[in-house]
């Protein structure tokens, strides 16, 4: 790892991380607040049959207890979206997107190796996304302090909530910087991790509300981040090791592929 | 010892060393690149490497800094693996990138500090080179992205050089740089050379090849055409000859050395080369009312023996 390329990279992104944390904090704050006003109406009203249940299990949250609603926090759009800022968007452009513009060249032109400059950016991309998750999880408490059901949140299983959505987020990552050093151009490498991204997130979501499709639920990312159930207290060592794997195998595949591959002048 | 020494250098682009092709990476037409270069720069030479767009001049380059892999032959920079070594080369070196693309969120003072804390080793020939090529501290501090081209490249060659490299190797160093620039980076390289550094240095402007180089080599489509010393070169340019004359012309056919032999009315213009002496005797006499006798630039040497290396299949 080269302290002065974290250094950069950390300067380069911290005004886009604090914007970032303060947005999911923020919407993080908002649920629990949101149970403790509305969940009990919100059960009247499931309970009255006027909505299908299914659609109040959207990715396995719900809003009748904290840890469900703080579950649906993590799984939502926004929440995604915020997330992958740092695990698709930095991770892709760390490598390809410098290719693109050129500077690479003058980095490349550096006593650094190849795995370094992979390794410190792998660094920088966990770094960012556990400072995400981690504002989340402060936005979540402070949110339930405010809604007056923090006494509901259990402080000791928040590192293990905080551990399982950044071995998600950080899968993305690696496979974000995977493809941004496979590839010479930023257009590939976003189009491979978006995609990725979106149709594991689909699968989690079908499968969350239609159980017909719950088998499909496997093969995504997202299955592996229970947050509900962590919240609960309910850890499942596999997820946590299946979401270390994929993060293995592109990582793998990045110190397989970046130092043999050929640097072409840049077009 | 020397400071380059390529053997047989070559690339081929379109075959994968890989066994599996990454995503993107499919089989492509074979580009052959580089061809056989061998070539040997000596510590405190200043080498061109000559040739027009896409002959080769940054393929051998990206070779020497490891960013390619030879399909190939091998390369050694000061005596150190290009492959193997490549790390510990480019602590060694200054690169500077041809059309080099900079950090435009930064401002010219903090990109060099970056560059340099990526480098490791202290600056200290930063502030007598931003000098020389008027970047004063006020300039430093505004953002890279405000720069004009001229501006870009001479924080490209800082970069290259603040760290003292034992050599430097230099992309198009003078693109961009206007005349008056152009002349203080000249004076910069010969400074250098004078304090024993070598500088390997890719161009397509043959004059400023004459005015700094001690050594050139020339390639085209991939291939060495040839390794000459500048000063040779230039003696075995041809001279440009040019005769007004008041009556007819002298009969030049069959003159040792004489060549493109134009007569037109009272106007005669040839090239000479080599020994003057039987082109003299054979214009003694002759109606001149003017004579011009100018030597040939080394870019018309250049073509020459482009023109030669073009006859000769490849």
């Amino acid at each position: 790892m080269n302290r002065a390329l974290l250094a950069h990279t950390w300067r380069s992104q911290r005004l886009k991380l604090v914007v970032v944390c303060v947005g999911l904090a923020i919407w993080s704050a908002l649920l629990p607040i949101v149970y403790g006003t509305f969940g009990q109406t919100f059960r009247s009203i499931i309970d009255s049959g006027l909505i299908p249940k299914q659609l109040m299990q959207f990715g396995g949250g719900d809003i009748f207890s904290l840890s469900g609603a703080l579950a649906l926090g993590a799984i939502h759009p926004i929440s995604l979206i915020l997330n992958s800022i740092f695990a698709a968007g930095f991770a892709t452009s760390a490598v390809a997107g410098e290719r693109q513009r050129g500077t690479l060249e003058v980095l490349l032109a550096r006593p650094l190796s190849r795995q370094t400059v992979y390794v410190t950016l792998l660094v920088a991309v966990f770094g960012f996304v556990g400072i995400a998750v981690a504002a989340s999880i402060v936005g979540a408490t402070v949110g339930a302090a405010i809604a007056g059901v923090a006494g509901e949140l259990v402080p000791a299983r928040l590192p293990l909530f905080w551990l399982n959505a950044v071995l998600l987020f950080g899968a993305i990552g690696s496979v974000g910087l995977a493809a941004s050093v496979t590839f010479d151009r930023l257009t590939p490498a976003i189009g491979l991790t978006v995609g990725f991204t979106v149709v594991s997130y689909f699968l989690e979501v079908l499968g969350s509300l239609w159980p017909d499709a719950q088998g499909l639920q496997r093969y995504s990312v997202f299955h592996y981040f229970d947050a509900k159930q962590v919240l609960e207290g309910n850890v499942e060592a596999g997820n946590l090791a299946i979401l270390s794997a994929v993060g293995v195998a592109a990582i793998a595949w990045a110190l397989a592929v970046f130092p043999r591959r050929d640097l072409a002048a840049p077009s | 010892m020397s400071a380059i020494a390529t053997a047989g250098l070559t690339k081929v682009y379109g075959r994968s060393r890989l066994p599996i092709r990454p995503p993107g990476h499919g089989a492509s037409i074979v580009v052959r690149a580089l061809e056989d270069l061998s070539i040997e720069v000596t510590e405190g030479e200043i080498f061109g490497f000559l040739g027009p767009n896409g002959a080769g001049k940054s393929t051998a380059i990206r070779l020497l800094l490891g960013f390619l892999h030879p399909t190939s032959g091998s390369a050694t920079v000061l005596g150190l693996d290009a492959v193997r070594d490549s790390v510990e080369i480019r602590r060694r070196i200054g690169y500077l990138p041809g059309g080099i693309a900079l950090y435009d969120s930064l401002t010219g003072e903090r990109l060099l500090d970056y560059l340099v804390a990526l480098t490791g080793r202290p600056p200290s020939r930063r502030a007598e080179l931003c000098e020389r090529l008027e970047l004063p501290p006020e300039t430093l501090r505004r953002l890279v992205r405000d720069y004009s081209r001229g501006m870009r490249q001479k924080i490209g060659i800082v970069q290259a050089l603040q760290h003292d490299p034992e050599l430097a190797i230099l992309d198009e160093p003078t693109e961009g740089l206007d005349p008056l620039m152009q002349r203080a980076f000249y004076g910069i390289l010969e400074d250098l050379r004078s304090a024993g550094r070598t500088i390997f240095f890719s161009s397509h402007v043959l004059s400023e090849v004459e005015r700094v180089c001690d050594r050139v080599a020339i390639v085209r489509r991939g291939r060495l055409v040839a390794v000459e010393d500048v000063e040779a070169l230039l003696a075995r340019r041809k001279r440009n000859v040019e005769m007004r004359l008041t009556g007819p012309a002298p009969d030049l056919t069959g003159v040792a050395g004489v060549s493109g032999l134009i007569v037109t009315d009272g106007r005669l213009t040839c090239q000479l080369a080599g020994d003057m002496q039987e082109f003299l005797a054979a214009i003694a006499g002759a109606p001149i009312a003017d004579l011009t006798i100018e030597p040939a630039h080394l870019e018309e040497a250049f073509l020459e023996l482009y023109r030669d290396a073009e006859e000769v299949p490849a």
